[in-house]
C-alpha cells in the first residue's frame, strides 16, 4: 500500500521534502556527507530513481530524476549553530521513511514539527552552565577554588553577552571579540579581589566557551571525508572566530 | 587519588557545551560520562609518559568509539555525544600561553637592541612551541573522534 502511494508522488514533491530534510540537517550542524546522504536517501526512499546533491557552505541543492522527469531546486542554508536534537530528529525521519513506516504526508508533518521545535534550554540556563563549564576548565588546568569561582562568573557574563549579540545578528568576529574581552576582564578583576594563587589557570579557562568546536570538528570531518572545499570553509570560519577571541584577549590583557 | 578525582570536573566542563548544542535531555548523562572517560584516558596516557598529542588522539578515539557504539544501540547520531564530550580536551592553557607570548612580542620596543633580541627570541619560541603543540593536539583530537567513521568507508554517503 505504502509503495503505491509513493509511486504517484510528484517529482517536485520528492525534491521539496528531500531539500527540507537537507536544510535542517545542514543548519543544525551536520557535516557535508551527512547532509548529502540525508537528501539522497530521502529522495530515493520517496520513489526517486536518482538524486544528485550539491552542498556548499551556505547553499544546498538537489536534482531528482524519475522516468525522464527531472526537477532541480536550491535552498539558502545559513549556519544557525549546532542543534543536535534537530539533527537526530531529521535522521530518524529518514530512517522511518526508508523502513516504509511513514509516507510522504507524514514526512512533511514531522519535518514541519521539527522546524518548530524549540530549544530545550532557556538562555539564562545555558549562560550559567557554560560559566560553570569554564570553571571546570579552570579546575582541570589546576586552578584553586577562587580561580574556579572567578572563571565561572566571568565566563557566565561573557556567554550571556555572546547570546545577546548573536540574537542581534552581529557577525561572529564581533561577538567573539566582545565576549572574550568581557569574560577576561570580569575574570581578571575578580581574581585581583579574590587573591587566587593560580590566576593563569583562570585566565586561560575564561575564554574557552568561545572555542568554535563544531566548525573545527565538522571541518576536520569534511576534510577527512574528502569534501575539501567545505572543510576549508568550516576551518576558516573557526579561524576567523579564534582571531576574534585573540583580539579580545589581547585587549583585556593590556588593560589588566 | 585527588588528581584522579579532578578528572570529574570534565563533566561540568562538557555540560555547558552540550546544553549550547541543544542535546536532548536524556543524552546529557552519556555526554558527561564520555567527557570524563576521554579526559581520564588522556591523563593516563600522559602519566605513562606519552605527550599531549598522543593523549588527545587516544582520548578522542575512545570517545569516538564509545559514542559510535552507544549511538548505534540507541538510534542516535554519534556526533551528538562525541563533540560535546571532546570539548574538555581542548588545550586551552597552551593556546593562552601562545597568545600571551605573542602579546609580549607586540610590546617590545621597535628597534631591536641586543638585549631585546634575546627576549624576542625567547617569546617567539614560546609562542611557536605552544601553538604548534596546541594545533597538533586539536588535530589529533578531531581525527580520534572521526576515526570510527573513517574506518567504515561509504557508510554515510
Amino acid at each position: 500500500m505504502e509503495n503505491d502511494q509513493t509511486q504517484v508522488l510528484p517529482v517536485q514533491e520528492i525534491m521539496d521534502l528531500a531539500l527540507m530534510a537537507g536544510l535542517y540537517s545542514h543548519q543544525s550542524g551536520g557535516d557535508t556527507n551527512r547532509t548529502s546522504g540525508i537528501i539522497r536517501r530521502m529522495a530515493l526512499a520517496l520513489g526517486a530513481a536518482r538524486a544528485d546533491t550539491v552542498i556548499s557552505s551556505i547553499n544546498i541543492g538537489v536534482t531528482v530524476e524519475r522516468n525522464g522527469q527531472r526537477e532541480t531546486g536550491f535552498r539558502k542554508a545559513p549556519h544557525m549553530g549546532a542543534n543536535f536534537t534537530m539533527l537526530t530528529a531529521v535522521a530518524q525521519v529518514v530512517e522511518a521513511v526508508e523502513a516504509g513506516r511513514i509516507g510522504a504526508a507524514e514526512v512533511r508533518r514531522q519535518l514541519e514539527e521539527i522546524a518548530q521545535h524549540p530549544h530545550f534550554y532557556p538562555r539564562w540556563l545555558i549562560a550559567a552552565t557554560v560559566g560553570l563549564s569554564c570553571g571546570g576548565f579552570a579546575a582541570l588546568f589546576g586552578g584553586d577554588v577562587a580561580a574556579i569561582a572567578c572563571t565561572t562568573l566571568g565566563s557566565g557574563v561573557g556567554m550571556a553577552l555572546r547570546l545577546f549579540l548573536h540574537k542581534r545578528h552581529y557577525v561572529p568576529f564581533m561577538f567573539a571579540l566582545a565576549s572574550s574581552f568581557t569574560a577576561m576582564m570580569v575574570t581578571g578583576l575578580l581574581l585581583k579581589l579574590a587573591h587566587s594563587q593560580t590566576p593563569d589557570a583562570a585566565m586561560a579557562a575564561s575564554v574557552l566557551f568561545l572555542i568554535p568546536g563544531v566548525p573545527f570538528i565538522n571541518g576536520a570531518a569534511d576534510l577527512f571525508g574528502t569534501n575539501y572545499l567545505n572543510g576549508m570553509v568550516r576551518i576558516m570560519m573557526g579561524i576567523i572566530f579564534v582571531i576574534g577571541i585573540a583580539a579580545g584577549v589581547s585587549l583585556a590583557l593590556r588593560i589588566l | 587519588m585527588n588528581t584522579w578525582l579532578l578528572e570529574l570536573w570534565a563533566a561540568p566542563a562538557a555540560l555547558g557545551f552540550v546544553l549550547l548544542f541543544n542535546v536532548p535531555p536524556r543524552s546529557l548523562a552519556v555526554c558527561c560520562t564520555l567527557a570524563v572517560i576521554g579526559h581520564a584516558v588522556r591523563k593516563g596516557v600522559m602519566l605513562l609518559g606519552g605527550d599531549i598529542v598522543l593523549g588527545s588522539l587516544l582520548g578522542g578515539l575512545v570517545i569516538g568509539l564509545l559514542a559510535e557504539w552507544w549511538g548505534a544501540r540507541h538510534h542516535m547520531i554519534p556526533t551528538v555525544y562525541s563533540i560535546g564530550a571532546a570539548i574538555p580536551m581542548v588545550p586551552g592553557t597552551l593556546m593562552y600561553k601562545a597568545v600571551q607570548a605573542l602579546l609580549g612580542v607586540a610590546n617590545l620596543a621597535s628597534p631591536l637592541t641586543s638585549g631585546n633580541h634575546a627576549i624576542a627570541q625567547q617569546l617567539l619560541v614560546e609562542a611557536g612551541v605552544n601553538s604548534v603543540k596546541a594545533s597538533m593536539a586539536v588535530m589529533a583530537l578531531a581525527f580520534g573522534i572521526a576515526a570510527p567513521i573513517l574506518f567504515r568507508p561509504g557508510r554515510n554517503r
